[in-house]
């Protein structure tokens, strides 16, 4: 026994000495909000990086927000220009960005231009300028920009072996000088097999400008990161006012799940379908309404958010066909106040239409709102404009990133209610044009029925994963109260789904709305 | 701005304790100011923004048209005891030129950052001269 101690103890000094033993290696913000996360944390300190892509996609945006959010006086940047883009026409574009802090430059931030050295002499007096400044700077982070430049210029002059060695020594230096260092540079994909950058580089950013027809989008990709997990794929990417903002394609799927337990049943505001429900729709479900032009799945939405915001709670309507006003003042229609809430705070309406919207970048609009209201429940009116606002590329992958959305919003107890736009077809009741019923816990179908030479209105609770509901086809119709489900019908039919029902009992009914006598 | 460049041009006289009312202390300011902008927009737009002020300066005070860029980015100007000129124009000159000068660094970087590129080449002006609008 005694033996077996020591050997115990002995590991575990051991796994204590190579816990110790390891370096801790500290994560630098990259000031680019959503980067972070994509990175695994932020940029390892210390690091020989590249910022690559092609001209207009962010590099040195990009380089500037780095530099921003890390630069002291004590630890200054050192930023490097080369030919192309002198200092001053940098602060003359990067001063439009919110991060731009002028008060930084001059102690924390400092520029050199190297085009002089570069241009009269050789990559030895580049290296020694830029030795030159670093130790008198000691800069946490140094920037060449673009660092292509450098390399483009001095291949008329030096050999492959020569450009090997200099940025062998270059890395060295820098990160010796526990200086993060960034090249930044315009360059194609085709380059990454041979040019031994590559291979030095301890970190690999890689931007991207996609066209699909009339659509740009930019992407970003971490191709290389030492030491921490990023993570992987194709990122969007957007430029606003901000400087660049990235959308992890993990968005959302990081957060806590909240639903657990006994789930409360929510009022749609309309009895009678809370009754055909089974109470309600489960708190966290994600619900469809579909149905085609005119029967009224606006106004149901309206409803299931005045009734939250009736009950304290908040709500979030993120709009991608009608216009906010539109929807407030239909709602308003309904004695149902919007305005008021949207002053308070207790609801806020996205209208989400800007060029080549991403899923990602509607998800963080979304996300963003619930943080700001705390909102339960959440309209999207409507999947089909929403997939119509996308950037053509995002087209392609819209049910996946839908399906991660209302995984994402659902998983944070949100419960969402969609709006799908479908075509009446006069022999079948189809879903919704996409095959998303996989995606929703609850799907209620309305649709036009031809009764006694009147379009009528009817829907019906097709699925609700948390419960029993009614299998009944109820007739509703639009009145100034909203959408007002009619009482249980007196008169039979068969055929309601295909829009052409047979009437197989006696005429009970009257119809609900008047018919024209003259 | 000529009353800023006044006030620029005037500081500098007094830190160089200079009274030499010649084409050098027209040119002293711009002078001053060629290492920061040099940083700034390298040694060949610093030249490039000198050429710009001499063109805009010169359509103004008609001696500056004789005066030049040097590939070493300094002003030269005409020799005096050649071409003489007005002491009163040497020095509306250079007010002139260093007008053009800050105006044309307020277009490219702004105000502020303008104000910050002077603080730096001289941080005795006191905190009241650095003001474009007074």
């Amino acid at each position: 026994m005694k033996k077996q101690n020591a050997a115990a103890k002995r590991n575990a000094s051991k796994a204590n000495a190579s816990e110790s033993a390891k370096v801790a290696i500290r994560q630098l913000p990259t000031g680019v909000r959503g980067l972070d996360e994509i990175l695994g944390g932020g940029i390892p300190e210390f690091s020989f990086n590249i910022i690559a892509g092609t001209p207009g996609c962010g590099k040195t945006t990009l380089a500037h927000q780095l530099v921003f959010a890390n630069a002291t006086p004590q630890k200054p940047a050192l930023y490097f220009t080369v030919l192309g883009e002198p200092a001053m026409k940098m602060l003359r574009y990067q001063q439009q960005f919110s991060f731009f802090d002028e008060a930084k430059l001059g102690k924390a931030i400092r520029f050199f231009n190297l085009a002089e050295v570069l241009v009269e002499q050789d990559l030895d007096a580049v290296l020694a300028e830029i030795v030159e400044q670093v130790t008198s700077v000691s800069p946490g982070i140094v920037v060449v920009d673009s660092f292509r430049t450098v390399m483009r210029n001095a291949t008329n002059t030096a050999s492959e072996a020569e450009l090997q060695v200099f940025i062998q020594r270059l890395a060295q230096f820098l990160t010796s000088w526990e200086a993060t260092t960034f090249l930044v540079g315009e360059y194609a994909e085709s380059e990454i097999k041979d040019n031994p950058l590559f291979t030095i580089a301890d970190g690999l950013l890689w931007l991207w400008q996609v066209t699909e027809r009339n659509s740009v989008v930019r992407k970003m990709q971490v191709m290389k990161l030492r030491g921490q997990a990023s993570v992987p794929g194709l990122h969007t990417i957007r430029i606003g006012d901000n400087g660049l903002q990235a959308f992890p394609r993990t968005l959302g799927l990081m957060g806590k799940k909240t639903t657990s337990g006994r789930r409360r049943r929510l009022s749609t505001g309309i009895p009678e379908l809370d009754t055909m429900m089974g109470g309600g729709i489960l708190e966290g479900d994600s619900l469809i309404v579909a149905g085609p032009s005119g029967t009224g799945k606006s106004a149901l939405a309206t409803q299931f958010i005045a009734e939250g915001l009736r009950q304290g709670e908040s709500a979030i309507m993120a709009l991608f066909e009608e216009r906010p006003q539109g929807y407030t003042d239909r709602a308003s229609g309904f004695g149902l106040d919007l305005k008021k809430p949207q002053a308070t705070g207790k609801l806020e309406v996205l209208y989400l239409r800007p060029l080549d919207l991403s899923v990602d970048e509607a998800m963080q609009a979304i996300l963003d709102a619930i943080e700001r209201t705390g909102a339960r429940r959440l309209v999207i009116d409507s999947l089909m404009g929403f997939e119509m606002a996308l950037a053509p590329g995002f087209r392609t992958d819209f049910r996946e990133s839908l399906y991660r959305m209302i995984a994402a919003l659902t998983g944070a107890g949100v419960t969402i209610l969609s709006t799908v736009e479908v075509e009446d077809s006069f022999t079948a009741m189809p879903l919704s044009h996409y095959a998303i019923s996989f995606l929703t816990d609850d799907i209620i179908r309305m649709r036009y029925v031809e009764i006694d030479g009147q379009i009528r209105k009817v829907m019906v609770v097709m699925k609700m994963r948390g419960g029993n509901h009614s299998k009944d086809i109820r007739e509703y119709v639009i009145t100034d109260e909203g959408v007002v489900i009619i009482g249980p019908r007196e008169t039979d039919y068969t055929g309601l789904t295909t829009g052409i029902p047979t009437r197989v009992g006696k005429r009970e009914d009257p119809a609900p709305e008047t018919k024209a006598t003259k | 701005m000529r009353e800023f460049a006044a006030r620029l041009m005037a500081h500098e006289a007094a830190a160089a304790r200079s009274a030499d009312p010649g084409v050098s202390a027209a040119f002293a300011v711009p002078d001053r100011m060629r290492t920061q902008i040099a940083t700034l927009a390298g040694n060949g737009g610093h030249r490039a923004l000198l050429m710009r002020t001499l063109a805009l300066a010169g359509s103004e005070v008609s001696w500056l048209k004789n005066s030049r860029v040097g590939a070493d980015g300094h002003l030269k100007g005409p020799n005096l005891s050649v071409v003489p000129v007005d002491p009163d124009e040497v020095t509306k000159g250079g007010i002139e030129l260093v007008a053009q000068l800050i105006g044309l660094l307020v277009a490219f970087i702004g105000e502020r950052l303008t104000l910050q590129l002077v603080r730096e080449v001289w941080p005795k002006l006191p905190a009241k001269d650095l003001n474009f609008n007074i």
